[in-house]
Parts: C-alpha cells; structure tokens; sequence
C-alpha cells in the first residue's frame, strides 16, 4: 500500500515537472516565433511616428533617431539583446509612447482580468441557465431555448456591445460611457463578452445532460419514484458539469480575445485596447509582452487543469501508464 | 469557433451600419439645455472631450504635433506667439519682437512675470533652451527637431538680459516669427527638456507655462486637466488673458466614432473629435454644432512624381489636373463646410491665390492631350500607349478619412477620360513604406504656419523634400523657389509666392482637390466660447459650459 503511494507520488512529480518544462519551452518560443513575425512587418513604432506627413523631418532625422532605438540593428542582435533584457525581467520601453512596457502592461491588466473573470462568471451562469431550462421546462419552450446557444454564437460580439450602450447606456442612463470602469458599466461590457462564450458552454452542458439522462441510473432513480428536478439536482447535474470544466478552460481565451472589440467599443483601457494599439503601431515591445503574457496565462490554466485531472479521477490516476515503475 | 479575421472585417462594416442606430436612439433625447444664446462667460464648470486616443504617448518632441496629443499640449503649454485661423501673428509668451531688415536677426521681447507651473520663470534663459531644442533636437537621447523649424539657416539663440532673446539666421528666415506659433514649438520648463525620454514619456513630468495643470490621469483612458488660479498671460488675440472659466477639463478616450458621437447626443460628454462629414447636416438639425475649422497649410491633393511612369509624361499630369471634376466632389463627397481649392495651398494662408482656372475641369483638354501624345483609347475602355497600359495605383491617405470615399470618386471620373486608377487602402502602419516607394500620385495632408515653407519643401534646394522628384532639374522652380527662401520683405515674397503657385498648377506638378479639413468637433449647445487656432486645434481656455 505504502509502495503504491510514493510509486504514484513520484509519477506525479515526475508529470508536474515534465509540464512546467514544456511550459517553460511554450513560452519561450512563442517570444521567438513573435519577435520575428514582428520583426517581419513593415515599419516600427519609431519610424511610422515620425513618417507623418505632417513631422516633416527629414529622412536623415529619421535616420538618426531611429539608430538611437537601435532599429537600424540586423534583426537576429535585436532578438539577442531583447532575449537577454527579457531573461532577467526586463521587458524594454514602449517603442511608440516611451513608457516601460511593465507600466503599461500593468495598467491595463487588472481592467481586463477583471472584465474577463465577470464575463466567465456571466457566461456560466447564462450557460447552466440555458441548460437546466431546455431539461426542466415543457418540451415547447425547451425547443426555443434549445436553439439560444446557435442564436448567441451567430450575433458578433460588437453587435451585442453597440446594442447594449445604445439601450441600456443611451436610452435607459443605466450607464455612462465617460465612467466605462463603473460597476454596471463593467457588468454589460462583461455581458457583451459573456454571451458568444456562454453558447458553446451551455451546447456542451445540453448534450451531456442528455447523454446522462438516458443512462441506466437515471432510469432507475425515476422508477425510484424521485421527481424530475430531484433526479436532475442529484444525480445528472454532477457527472454533466465534467465536461463543461474541460471547455471552461479551452474557452478562458475567449474572453481575452474578444476584449479587443468589447474595450474599444465601451471606451476601457484594458489589455485588449493595448495590443490594439500596439499592432496598429508595429510596437514590438508591448506586442512582445502581451503574446508572452497570454501564453503564460493559458500554460498556466492548462497546467491546473492537466495536473488536477488526476487528482480529481481515479479513473485517470498516472499509475496505470507507468507500468514500468509498478513491476 | 468564431474567427477572429472575420469578425475583425465585420466589425468595421458593422460599426458604421450600427451608428445610425446607436445615432437615432440617441436621437430621441433631446439635449438638456437649450442654447440660451448667452455671451457672457461662466466662471466654473467641466467640459468633457472626448477623443479617439493617446496612443503617441507625451515624449513633446513627437507628439506637440499630433491632432490628438497635439490638443492636451495646447492646454498644458503656452507659445510664443499665437497663430489665428487667418494665418496673422499675435503676440503671446513674446510681447513683441524686432526683425533687421534682411530677416536675419530677431529680438523677442518676452511677457515678464510669466511663469510654469513649478514656479520657475519663463524667462530668456528658458526660451532660448527651448528654441534650441526646436531648431536642433538632441537625436543622441533620441529627442527629435521640430520639423519645420527653419533649422538649416538657424545660426544661435541668446538670452540678452532676463527678458530679451536675440535669434540669429545665416540667411533671410522670414517665416521664423510666423513658426513660434506653430504646434511643435511648446514651452515647456527647463527641467523637462533636460530630463531622459522615459522621464519625458511621464505626462506628469512635462511642465508648462498653460491655462491648465494636469491633475489626473489613467495612460490610455482619461486625463483631467485643473484650471491654473495664477494664469494671467492669455494672448490678448482671444480677447481674454485671465485664468480659464472652466474648473476642469477632461480628456476621455473612446475610440469608436459612432459612440463619441451618440456620447454628446446623449448628454453625457460636452464635445467630440472627428464626425463623418455625411452625418453634419443631422447633427446639426439636433442642435448641436459641429465646427470643421480649415488648417494653413497645403490643400487635400496629390503630389505628382515627375520621373514615374505615367506621370513623368506632361499629357498624363495634364489630363489628371484637367480631367477631376473637383465639384463634383464637394458635392457628393462633402457638405458645404467644405471648400473649392483656389490654388495648391489652403485659402486661409495669406498668400494664397485664386487660380482655379489654371486646374478647370475640361473633359475635352484632358482627352484631347493625350490623344495627341499617342495615347489611343481601346476596347477594354483605356488608353494604351507602345503597349502600355495608362494605369495608376493610389492609396488613401490614412491621416485623412475621408480620401478613401474621394479616391473612389475620382476613379469613376478618370475612366471617363480613359485612365484606369487603381485604389490601394493602406494602415498607418504601412504609410510610410508606401511613401518611400515613391509612387506616382501621393496624397498630401501638410499644415504649416509661413508660406516659406512651401519654397523649402517643394525642390531638394535649401534642405528641401522634392516633392515633385524634380531635383533641380526645373530650372524655373528652383529660382521660384529660392527667390521664396531668400526674400526678405513679406510683399515681395507674397508676389513670388504666387507666381510659384501659377506656375507648379500648369506644370501639373501638385493636382489640388479640395481644402482640408482634418479636424472635426462636434459640441453640445451647452458649449460656448471654443475657439480655433490656425493649425485647426480646439481651444477650450476660453469656452465655458452653460447650465
């Protein structure tokens, strides 16, 4: 018995390891792989500023400034140097406003963290609504609301957001635009962003509901005599929501993607708004930093979902592939 | 899952089809307060300005002459002089100044008591630092010139007692004056010149002598500008010199148009940035106003590379400038807030002239030179030349908005004269690249304060940009051009400066379209008192907000 425990402890760590590392190995590539996509672009923040027809500096001026940032360098030393201030934290200054790029990053992050965690909340209250509705409510309501996921995945994002300002901002002075960090103000641009994710979520709560709706167990508590809403809290509501935590983490990137429409539309400054600007810029050191922030975000959420499986079922366990260890 | 390239595509459709509706709800509230026609000025208040963003950051030397950046300088700092909407000088910052008769020497007589809002002096030493960064710039810690600071002929700048500074030229500068006014050219205190350009990225870290001090400010979303009690050096050109009458003035990043727009209509912001020429009328239906204030500078139009195909041949420049119904345009692309150009440069600067009838739309001198050069129209509807076909690529100007609908215009007109345009949208991003690429029609958006400008930039002569590819190749531009630079009376000058513009509109060498305006507000009727400077900026130091 005592063997079995550190014989799976060690598989364990062993697995806890071999994910940090391949983590590790994500996000370094992903700076690579970025920096030269980047680099690949035409114009800089430096030169496009000062490219304005209305600078009117000549190209030796340019020339002269843009050495100062050392963009005249080959493209493989500015990827060197950027790797080594990179490596010990170091993430540089803002090609287009002068301001260290960990300013900047951390301005804007806690506006969409937030925004992003309110959506995933709406979005899954939304979901497990739409889901216990289409299988409690008479089937003919229950067929409308089944088609609700198709409706909320097929109306763009900037729709729902320019709908909401318009009645709920505009019309009924729920919310003002000049105050976008506002609770409510905050509540419908999460809103905005909450219904196109909550749609796949609640798809794939439906369809597991119905799968275990048709099990055998399912049968025999009806027969027991429980009542639908009985059989559906205790029994079929638990092994469902397996796979809706699955899709919870595939979808957590949703929010932060869509955040780019949703803070331009309600007027936040937020990540989203940041790489905006930055790639409109050809900014490459905030542009750097977000694609090495996002891909520390989602081999993080990955690593707690890959590292918890295990823990959370058996049927899973990290003994059963290591036969070598066990004989 | 949803693809992130098509909704990037459908947003920017969708955005404009949902501004009429985001603009009809809106339409329902009627404004709060009537305009009470009042003109007498309410001390207090707040005005809220909303802009599209701040994305440049505050390093002054490259963002004193943005249209967004521009504006919150303009508030934070004062000038020299003050440039009005006519293209005259006012004195502001210098109360006076003295010229040698050859335009090569100039003693400013500075305001005494003026001071930034650290307390230090605005005084001859400050200035001179100041003009040396203007003229010179310091590319070593990455800070550039301004642009059009006549710094090829700047000799030295010295401060000849606490309040006199004595500039020096090696040749005629008549335009330096003019130039103080100009956006680039802020006072800002010593202390911020000297610091690094991250110091310098620090709103918070730029002082100025202006109207208005920064209180607070989120990077990339709002920035609330506090009346400074102590202010008393007001150009006297703005009929006003005290302190402002609003309490605060706040700066709010919203980047979608047509939430800017409904933002006023709705009553929660005072003015807005940049509205779609198409939806003035109906704006001002409403109430509201909406001011489209014209820049001194060069008109909207194309400059013409002379050594390109096609346009290195006159009959092609020729058709271009004779074959563009420029009526046509203002009244299917604009409102009449927009206005016919006279000449290449805007009616606002004084020595513009009216030369319409040098670029008249006639159909048949357009078709007529080309058929003479060789250029036979063909079954596909365009002409052909030694198996050539007579195409041209232009890209919108993205610093202009509306150029794209313009540009699609002008296409549907040139193939009636049998040259085939074809349009290119091109981002910021990319602009520079396209410039570089020397293409044969480039769309112009260029402000200046002096006319001299226009000698410096149109030849490679004097420093200049050789807009034309020419080199000194015209030899009767190039004594234009020098007779412009080296003048030394305003009188003289403004009789070259003429003959100049004569002769570059029948050489089809700039193709004009139509006066400028790159800067749109559009205000509550709440507002009153907003002036405009000669570079089209909004002034909120003398509005004031009626309640």
């Amino acid at each position: 018995m005592g063997y079995t425990v550190s014989v799976r402890l060690s598989g364990y760590r062993n697995l806890v390891l071999s994910r940090l590392g391949q983590g590790v190995l994500v996000i370094f590539l992903a700076y690579v792989l970025s920096f030269i996509v980047v680099s690949v672009l035409p114009g800089d923040a430096i030169t496009n500023a000062l490219h304005d027809p209305q600078s009117g500096l000549s190209e030796e001026d340019i020339a002269r400034i843009v050495a100062f940032y050392g963009l005249d360098k080959p493209v493989l030393i500015q990827l060197l140097l950027a790797l080594g201030r990179f490596v010990t934290g170091d993430l540089g200054i803002s090609l287009q406003s002068g301001l260290p790029v960990t300013d900047l990053v951390f301005d804007a992050l806690p506006s969409t963290t937030f925004l992003a965690l309110t959506a995933l909340i709406l979005a899954l209250v939304l979901a497990v609504a739409i889901a216990v509705g289409v299988h409690l409510l008479p089937s003919g309501a229950a067929g409308i609301l089944r088609s609700v996921p198709s409706f909320f995945l097929s109306v763009p994002n900037f729709v729902i957001g320019l709908v909401l300002i318009s009645v709920f901002g505009f019309t009924l002075h729920t919310f003002t635009i000049t105050e976008p960090n506002a609770p409510v103000a905050t509540f419908f641009a999460a809103l905005t962003l909450a219904i196109p994710v909550s749609a796949p979520l609640a798809e794939v709560l439906i369809s597991s509901l119905d799968v275990e709706a048709r099990q055998d167990y399912a049968l025999v508590a009806r027969s027991r005599g429980l009542s639908r809403v009985n059989v559906f809290a205790q029994h079929l509501l638990k092994p469902s929501a397996l796979p809706s935590v699955t899709m919870v983490a595939l979808l957590i990137g949703e929010p932060l993607g869509g955040a780019v429409i949703t803070e331009t539309i309600f007027g936040r400054n937020g990540v989203g708004t940041l790489v905006q600007r930055s790639v409109g810029a050809g900014d490459q050191p905030v542009l750097l930093a977000v694609v090495v922030l996002s891909a520390v975000v989602f081999v993080l959420v990955n690593l707690i979902a890959d590292l918890s499986v295990p823990l959370l079922d058996p049927r899973t366990s990290v003994t059963k592939k290591k036969k070598a260890v066990v004989s | 899952m949803n693809s992130p390239i098509v909704k990037r595509r459908s947003f920017l459709t969708g955005t404009g089809a949902l501004a009429a509706l985001a603009i009809l709800t809106a339409c329902g509230n009627k404004p709060d307060v009537e305009s009470t026609g009042s003109t007498s000025p309410v001390r207090g208040g707040a005005l809220t300005f909303l802009i599209q963003g701040f994305d440049a950051g505050w390093i002054s030397s490259k963002t004193s002459i943005s249209s967004y950046e521009g504006n919150l300088w303009g508030h934070l700092t004062d000038k020299l002089v003050y440039v009005n909407e006519k293209g005259d000088v006012n004195p502001w910052i210098a109360e006076s100044w003295d010229e040698n008769s050859d335009a090569t020497e100039f003693v400013l007589h500075l305001k005494k008591g003026v001071t930034f809002s650290d307390g230090t002096a605005v005084d001859a030493k400050a200035v001179v630092e100041n003009i040396n960064a203007w003229a010179v710039g310091d590319a070593d810690r990455g800070i550039a010139k301004v642009g059009l600071f006549p710094s090829a002929s700047f000799e030295s700048a010295k401060a000849t007692d606490a309040a006199t500074v004595k500039v020096r030229f090696s040749s005629s500068t008549l335009g330096f004056i003019a130039t103080l006014g100009y956006h680039g050219c802020i006072l800002l205190a010593p202390a911020t010149l000297k610091s690094s350009t991250e110091e310098q990225a620090d709103l918070a870290k730029n002082i100025g002598s202006g109207p208005f001090m920064l209180k607070s400010w989120q990077q990339g979303e709002s920035y609330v500008l506090q009346r400074r009690e102590d202010y008393a050096w007001g150009s006297k050109a703005l009929g006003y010199s005290g302190p402002a009458y609003l309490d605060t003035l706040t700066y709010k990043v919203v980047r979608d148009a047509s939430v800017r727009t409904s933002t006023v209509l709705s009553g929660q912001a005072d003015v807005s940035f940049n509205v779609e020429p198409q939806e003035i009328d109906s704006l001002i239906s409403q109430g509201f106003s909406v001011s489209t204030p014209r820049y001194l500078g060069f008109v909207d139009g194309f400059q013409v590379n002379t050594q390109t195909f096609p346009t290195n041949q006159a009959s092609v420049r020729q058709a271009l400038q004779h074959g563009i119904d420029r009526q046509e345009i203002l009244s299917t692309i604009y409102t009449q807030d927009w206005q016919a150009a006279s000449t290449f440069i805007q009616g606002t600067v004084p020595e513009a002239g009216d030369f319409a009838d040098h670029f008249n739309f006639d159909l048949k001198k357009a078709t007529d030179g080309l058929e003479k050069d060789g250029w036979t129209l063909e079954s596909d509807g365009f002409r052909h030349k030694d198996g050539k076909l007579l195409e041209i690529t232009i890209a919108a100007n993205p610093y202009v908005p509306s150029d794209k609908a313009m540009d699609e215009l002008i296409a549907q007109q040139l193939q009636r004269v049998g040259i085939k345009l074809n349009l290119k949208v091109i981002d910021v991003a990319n602009y520079s690249a396209w410039q570089n690429n020397e293409p044969p029609l480039l769309h112009t958006s260029r402000s200046f304060v002096d006319v001299g400008t226009v000698a410096g930039i149109l030849t490679n002569r004097n420093g200049g940009e050789d807009w034309f590819k020419l080199g000194d190749s015209d030899e009767k531009l190039n004594k234009l051009s020098d007779q412009i630079a080296q003048a030394k009376n305003r009188k003289d000058r403004a009789k070259v400066a003429n003959e100049q513009q004569k002769y570059v509109l029948d050489q089809a060498y700039f193709i004009p379209l139509v006066q400028l305006v790159q800067r749109l507000y559009l205000s509550s009727p709440k507002v009153q008192g907003i002036q405009y400077n000669g570079l089209a900026y909004a002034n909120f130091y003398t509005a004031w907000v009626t309640q």
